[in-house]
C-alpha cells in the first residue's frame, strides 16, 4: 500500500455501516465504512482568521459541536499565547459537561437500552419503561439547556470565543442550573445502577489499548495537556501524532488511526479504564462497586462507563458553579500575536478529540483535526470481526448482525443514530475470485508457499508456489527459503503478501478461501503453527495487506500424494493467478 | 371531514446532521410532530423507514457524492414539495466554499492522495438546487426551532411557509442591541437572512453569516461600509463566503466597485 501523508479529514458522523462477508465457516471480510461525503473541512480553514476557524470547525458535527469549539479554542489560545482567567475555564468546563450529559443520556437510554431490553427503538420501549424514557428526555434537555446558556444556542452556538465569552450568565441562571443538577441525583444513581447492571454479552472479548486526555492534578475530567495510554505511557499533546498516525482506506471517507501499528480505543470506556481510580463521591463509590476486569476487554461496557460519567458530570456541576459565582465576569483577553503553533485536546463524549493549528501573518496556514471515530474505526472493525467469527464458530450465525450492531453502537460513533447498520452478506460460490481481483488492485502480490510436502494435501501450498515459479511468476517464495532471509520482502512492503496453504475450514475438500491474514491470527479454530515465525517478520501495516489463500485439504496423513479435489483446486487457482 | 395526514420524509445528505438533530431537540413538540404528520422516513429518529411517494420532503445537507446526487433526484421524483433545510442544503454550506476553478479537485487530492474510493464517487459539494427544483428554503446553521416549527405547521396544513424577508439587523433592533458596525466590528447582520433572533449580537459578538445571504440584501453597501472601516477586499469577501459556499458566488459577483 502506498504510504500517503495524511493531514486532513472529512467528518465521520452521519452515514455509515459495517458489512461482514461470510464464506462457509470463515468470516472473510469486515468493513466499517462511512458513506458520508467528503467535506475537506481542514482545507476550508486555511487562509481564515483564527476567529473564523473557531466559527467554522464546530460545524464538523452537530452532536459534538461544543467539543469541537472547546478543542479549537484551546488550540488557538495555545498558538496565540492567550491565557484565559479561571472563570472562563470554569464556564467552558460547564458547557462541555452539558454536551456530555446530552450526548450520554441520548446514547445510553435512546440508542443502546432498547437493544438490551428487547425493543426496536426508544418510542416502542416507552410503554414499558416510561419513567426511564422520561428521565432520559429531561436529562437530555438539561444538557441542552446548559449548552444554550453557555454557547448561545443548542447547536453551533458562538458565545465561546478566543479569549473568553461574549457574555456570561447571571448568578440566578447559574444557581438554577446548580439546583436542578442536585435535584437530578436520585435519577442519576438509578441510571448508573441500570447500565452498570445490564447483562452484557460475552462476545466479543479481546484486549485493546485505551487512550484519553490526562486531566491535570490527578483529577477525573474531559480535557488536559497530555494523552494517557492504558500501557501507562504519557504523551505530551504536542506529540499526538505519535499516537494517531492517520491513514486512508479505500472503503471510507473517514480516516483511521493506529498507535505503533496497533488499533486502540477512545471514549467513555477508555476514560473509565484509565482514570476510574480518580473518581470521587458517588461516582467513585459506583466505580468501586461495579468495575471489573471485563471492562478492560469488552467494548459493550462503554454504556456502563457513560452512565458513570453522567454521574460524574452531575456531581461536578455544583462544584463549578460555586466557584463561578464568586468570580467577576472577565472581559475578553486581547492578543496581538500573529504567528504561532498550537494544539488543543479535549474528550468529546465519544473520545479523544485533537485540534492542531499553525498561524502565520494572522491567518491559518495548517490545520489538523483528529476525531474520535477516526481513531475507533480500526477497533470497531476488529471487534466486529471477533464477534462475527466467534458466533459463527458457535453455530450462532443468526445472531451476528444484531451483535455487530451492538458493537458499533457501543462505540457511540455519531452514526449510531441510524438504527440498523450491520449487514451480513453470504459470499457467493467462488467468491475468492472477486477478492483476488480486489487484492490485485493493491499491487502485484508476493507469494509464499506454506506447508509440509510429506503430509499429503498439506503440500498443496508448496506445489502451487512451485507451479507459479514454473510459469514465470516473480517473487514466489517457499516457506523453507524464508528462514535464511532477514526480511525477504523488504523491497515489497507496499505490495500484497499472499500465503498459499492448506487450511482446514472443515469444508468440502478443495474449497478455496481467501481471507485477510490477521483474521487467521485471531481465529482460534484456524490457528496455525507457522504464525509465530511469520508474524515476527511482518510489520502490522504489511500484515493488514497480507492474505491467506487456503485450500481445504481432504487428508493430511503422512504421504506425498495430493488428493483429487485438492489437485483440481490447485489448477483452478493457478489458472486464475496466471490469467 | 378528517383529512389524511401528509406523508413527510426527512433526509440527510452531507453535513453535520445538525438540522435533523435540531428537530429531535424539539423535545416537547416531538410527539406532536409525529402525530400531526405521517413521518415516512427519518433515519436519525426511527428504523422502519419507507421510501415511497411523499407530500413533502425536507432535505438537509449538500450533495457531495454520486450516491447523494442519485438520492436527491429520487427524492424529487417521489415528493410533491421539496424543502431545503439548513445552509448546506440551501447554499452548499462550509464544504462548498471552494469557488475557484479546480480548487476542490486539488484539495481533494491533497487530503486523500491517489487512493481509489471503492464505494462512491466524490463530487464537489453543491446545494441541492444545483440538481433539482426546490420549492422552499429554510436556512440556518442549524435551522432555528421556532422557525422550523412554524414552517412545519404551515406545510402540514398545505400552506406555503412564510419566511422572514428581512435581515438579522431587524431582529437585532428588536432586541435593542448596540450596532457593532458602528464600533468598527465586522458584522454581517445587514446582508444575512433573519431567523436566529440575532443571537450572536445578543452575546456582544458579530454576525458570522451562518443563515446565508438574504435575497434582497445590499451587498454593495455592506462591502463599501466594511472597506471604509479599514478591512481589505480579501477579508470582506472571505468573511461573506465562509458559510454560504457556491450560493454566495452570485452575490459577490454583483458587488459594484469591488475588485474582480
Amino acid at each position: 500500500m502506498k504510504k500517503i501523508k495524511i493531514d486532513h479529514l472529512a467528518r465521520v458522523e452521519g452515514n455509515g455501516g459495517v458489512i461482514a462477508t461470510i464464506d462457509g465457516r470463515a468470516v472473510t471480510d469486515v468493513k466499517f465504512a462511512i458513506y458520508e461525503g467528503p467535506r475537506l473541512v481542514e482545507r476550508l480553514t486555511l487562509g481564515k482568521t483564527p476567529e473564523e476557524d473557531v466559527n467554522i470547525v464546530p460545524r464538523i458535527c452537530a452532536i459534538c459541536t461544543v467539543s469541537h469549539k472547546y478543542a479549537a479554542l484551546r488550540a488557538m489560545e495555545n498558538a496565540l499565547s492567550v491565557n484565559v482567567p479561571p472563570k472562563v475555564s470554569l464556564f467552558r468546563e460547564l458547557m462541555h459537561l452539558g454536551e456530555m450529559i446530552e450526548s450520554h443520556s441520548l446514547h445510553t437510554y435512546y440508542l443502546a437500552l432498547p437493544d438490551y431490553v428487547g425493543f426496536p427503538n426508544a418510542i416502542a420501549m416507552a410503554a414499558q419503561f416510561s419513567l426511564e424514557v422520561k428521565i432520559a428526555l429531561e436529562m437530555k434537555e438539561f444538557g441542552n439547556h446548559i449548552m444554550k446558556t453557555a454557547a448561545g444556542r443548542y447547536i453551533h452556538g458562538e458565545n465561546p470565543v478566543i479569549g473568553g465569552f461574549g457574555k456570561f450568565p447571571s448568578k440566578d441562571e447559574l444557581l438554577w442550573i446548580k439546583s436542578r443538577a442536585i435535584q437530578f441525583m436520585p435519577f442519576v444513581l438509578k441510571t448508573v445502577d441500570l447500565f452498570c447492571g445490564l447483562d452484557y454479552p460475552l462476545v466479543p472479548e479481546e484486549k485493546t489499548m485505551y487512550a484519553c486526555c490526562n486531566p491535570e492534578k490527578n483529577q477525573y475530567g474531559f480535557a488536559g495537556e497530555e494523552i494517557l495510554l492504558s500501557t501507562g505511557e504519557i504523551l505530551s499533546k504536542d506529540d499526538y501524532k505519535k499516537l494517531t498516525n492517520e491513514f486512508v482506506v479505500s472503503h471510507s471517507y473517514a480516516k483511521r488511526s493506529r498507535y505503533k501499528g496497533k488499533p486502540y480505543s477512545v471514549g467513555a470506556l477508555a476514560r473509565v479504564n484509565n482514570l476510574g481510580e480518580r473518581l470521587k463521591g458517588e461516582a467513585g463509590k459506583m466505580y468501586r462497586q461495579y468495575f471489573n476486569r471485563r471492562w478492560k476487554t469488552n467494548p459493550l461496557f462503554n454504556n456502563a462507563a457513560q452512565a458513570l460519567e453522567i454521574c460524574y458530570a452531575f456531581e461536578r456541576i455544583p462544584q463549578i458553579i460555586d466557584k463561578m459565582i464568586k468570580l467577576p465576569d472577565p472581559p475578553l483577553v486581547p492578543y496581538k500575536t500573529k504567528e504561532g503553533k498550537g494544539t488543543g485536546i479535549v474528550e468529546a463524549p465519544r473520545g479523544l478529540l485533537i485540534h492542531s493549528y499553525e498561524i502565520a501573518d494572522g491567518l491559518v496556514t495548517y490545520t489538523d483535526i483528529i476525531t474520535p471515530t477516526a481513531q475507533n474505526a480500526e477497533d470497531i472493525e476488529r471487534y466486529c470481526y471477533i464477534a462475527a467469527q466467534n458466533l459463527l464458530n458457535k453455530g450462532e450465525e443468526g445472531k451476528i448482525r444484531d451483535r455487530m450492531d451492538l458493537v458499533v453502537r457501543a462505540f457511540d460513533p455519531c452514526i449510531s443514530c441510524s438504527a440498523h447498520m450491520a449487514q451480513v452478506k453470504k459470499a457467493l460460490p467462488e467468491s475468492w475470485k472477486e477478492k483476488w481481483a480486489e487484492i490485485r488492485e493493491h499491487g502485484s502480490p508476493i507469494f509464499v508457499g506454506v506447508g509440509k510436502s510429506d503430509h499429503s494435501d498439506d503440500g498443496v501450498g508448496l506445489q502451487l508456489a512451485l507451479a507459479l515459479r514454473k510459469r514465470g511468476i516473480n517473487d514466489v517464495w517457499l516457506e523453507s527459503e524464508l528462514a535464511d532471509q532477514d526480511s525477504p520482502w523488504k523491497n515489497g512492503l507496499d505490495r500484497p503478501l499472499v500465503f498459499l496453504d492448506a487450511v482446514d475450514f472443515r469444508e468440502e475438500p478443495g474449497k478455496v478461501t481467501l481471507l485477510p491474514f490477521h483474521y487467521i491470527l485471531s481465529n482460534t479454530v484456524l490457528s496455525h503453527r507457522l504464525l509465530p515465525f511469520l508474524t515476527s517478520n511482518i510489520s502490522y501495516n504489511h500484515l493488514k495487506n497480507s492474505y491467506v489463500l487456503g485450500i481445504q485439504p481432504q487428508t493430511t496423513e503422512e504421504g506425498h500424494k495430493i488428493s483429487r479435489p485438492v489437485l483440481q483446486a490447485l489448477n483452478k487457482v493457478l489458472k486464475q493467478i496466471t490469467n | 371531514m378528517k383529512k389524511d395526514k401528509l406523508k413527510i420524509g426527512i433526509y440527510e445528505l452531507t453535513g453535520c446532521a445538525g438540522d435533523a438533530l435540531l428537530i429531535l431537540d424539539c423535545e416537547k413538540e416531538l410527539v406532536d410532530i409525529f402525530q400531526a404528520a405521517d413521518i415516512q422516513s427519518f433515519l436519525m429518529a426511527k428504523s422502519d423507514n419507507i421510501d415511497g411517494e411523499l407530500d413533502v420532503a425536507l432535505v438537509e445537507g449538500s450533495v457531495s457524492t454520486e450516491k447523494e446526487r442519485k438520492e436527491v433526484l429520487d427524492i424529487r421524483k417521489r415528493a410533491k414539495v421539496v424543502v431545503a433545510i439548513g445552509i448546506c442544503s440551501c447554499f452548499g454550506g462550509i464544504q462548498a466554499a471552494f469557488l475557484k476553478e479546480n480548487e476542490w479537485e486539488k484539495n481533494f487530492k491533497e487530503v486523500y492522495g491517489k487512493i481509489k474510493m471503492t464505494h462512491t464517487k466524490p463530487l464537489h459539494s453543491k446545494p441541492i438546487d444545483a440538481y433539482i427544483k426546490v420549492d422552499y428554503y429554510l436556512p440556518g446553521c442549524p435551522i432555528d426551532k421556532e422557525q422550523f416549527l412554524s414552517t412545519f405547521n404551515r406545510i402540514i396544513r398545505g400552506n406555503p411557509p412564510e419566511l422572514y424577508r428581512f435581515p438579522v439587523c431587524v431582529e437585532c433592533k428588536w432586541n435593542e442591541n448596540d450596532c457593532l458596525l458602528n464600533k468598527g466590528i465586522p458584522c454581517l447582520g445587514p446582508v444575512t437572512a433573519a431567523g436566529c433572533g440575532a443571537v450572536c449580537i445578543n452575546h456582544n459578538l458579530p454576525c458570522v453569516g451562518c443563515w446565508g445571504p438574504l435575497a434582497e440584501a445590499n451587498f454593495t453597501s455592506e462591502y463599501h461600509l466594511l472597506k471604509e472601516k479599514g478591512f481589505t477586499d480579501d477579508f470582506i469577501k472571505k468573511k461573506m463566503g465562509n458559510f454560504s459556499g457556491t450560493g454566495i458566488a452570485d452575490f459577490l459577483g454583483k458587488i459594484k466597485g469591488a475588485k474582480r
